[in-house]
């Protein structure tokens, strides 16, 4: 249970990098073709067709924003000598979560209940029927996109605690601190290459 | 069996200081006062982290490897008994 929500006890530094970033490269292939994107730091979405710079783009961006602000902080708060490796390689391990979330996109019952959305809601698209199978499905899918993003959440908090030797509640308020000045700056440049690829 | 050098009073949990010691040889008992040694107020597995870290002429990278664990984790490990011995030799000695 400890690997599994801490692993950086044990991995760190250019092994985690070298994992962590064929993992995100991965992340963002998957997400492609199933057709899941991640428009900020911890969302699950499903996308219309883009174009496959714009996942790898995206999901680079987010690691690397929370990467450089955690490693900001790091040097400011953090008594010990802090290396920019470790921060980097655990944070770029620590989405691993995310590339099992790329895979659930692969499940048409998602993309079923997305058209379902839009018609009912929005008046878009054809009318759809969902059976009870995909309604089990989905709210299946949802529970686990969810659990993922906690998962993903802990990994990145003990990739940070461990890679940057802080503790107890000063390591809670840098993360938090880190993680809302991520989001905003994520979502910020989501809308940007959004609207690259509307052109 | 190995035996555990004592510490810490058993029964009030004040630092224990050395009262006598002993010549296997001779006999000779000596008596007196004598504070313990800073590294041995730390605690076994801290000893050996320092024999070991000593070991590995004083890399981390080596102590990762030999203990199985990730480089900052040592580190973290390190700088906590940093902390420790700091903290003891800023103790007013009673």
């Amino acid at each position: 249970m400890n690997k599994f929500f801490n692993p950086f006890r044990y991995i760190a530094g250019g092994k985690s990098l070298l994992a962590g970033l064929l993992i995100l490269f991965l992340t963002a292939v998957t997400g492609y073709f199933s057709h899941t994107h991640f428009p900020d730091l911890i969302s699950i979405k499903l996308s219309p067709a883009f174009p496959l710079w714009y996942f790898v783009v995206q999901v680079f961006t987010n690691w690397l924003v929370i990467s450089i602000v955690l490693y900001g902080l790091a040097l400011i708060f953090s008594s010990s000598s802090v290396r920019i490796i470790d921060i980097f390689g655990t944070q770029a391990l620590a989405r691993f979560p995310y590339f099992l979330a790329a895979v659930t996109g692969f499940f048409s019952a998602m993309s079923k209940f997305g058209r379902y959305i839009l018609y009912t809601r929005f008046h878009q698209g054809e009318p759809v029927d969902l059976t009870s199978t995909d309604v089990i499905l989905v709210v299946f899918l949802m529970m686990l996109s969810l659990f993922l993003s906690i998962w993903t959440i802990i990994l990145m908090y003990n990739a940070f605690r461990i890679s940057a030797n802080v503790k107890g509640g000063k390591a809670v308020a840098l993360f938090i601190t880190a993680f809302i000045i991520s989001m905003v700056a994520t979502l910020f440049l989501s809308r940007y290459y959004l609207s690259l690829v509307a052109g | 069996m190995e035996k555990k050098l004592p510490i810490v009073c058993p029964s009030c949990e004040s630092e224990l200081k050395v009262n006598s010691m002993h010549c296997e040889s001779c006999s000779t008992t000596i008596s007196g006062m004598f504070e313990l040694p800073l590294l041995l107020k730390l605690s076994r597995k801290e000893q050996d982290f320092i024999l070991d870290f000593v070991k590995a002429s004083g890399s981390l990278k080596i102590m990762a490897g030999k203990l199985g664990l990730s480089y900052p984790t040592v580190r973290n490990m390190l700088d906590d008994l940093i902390g420790k011995i700091e903290k003891l030799q800023n103790t007013p000695q009673l």
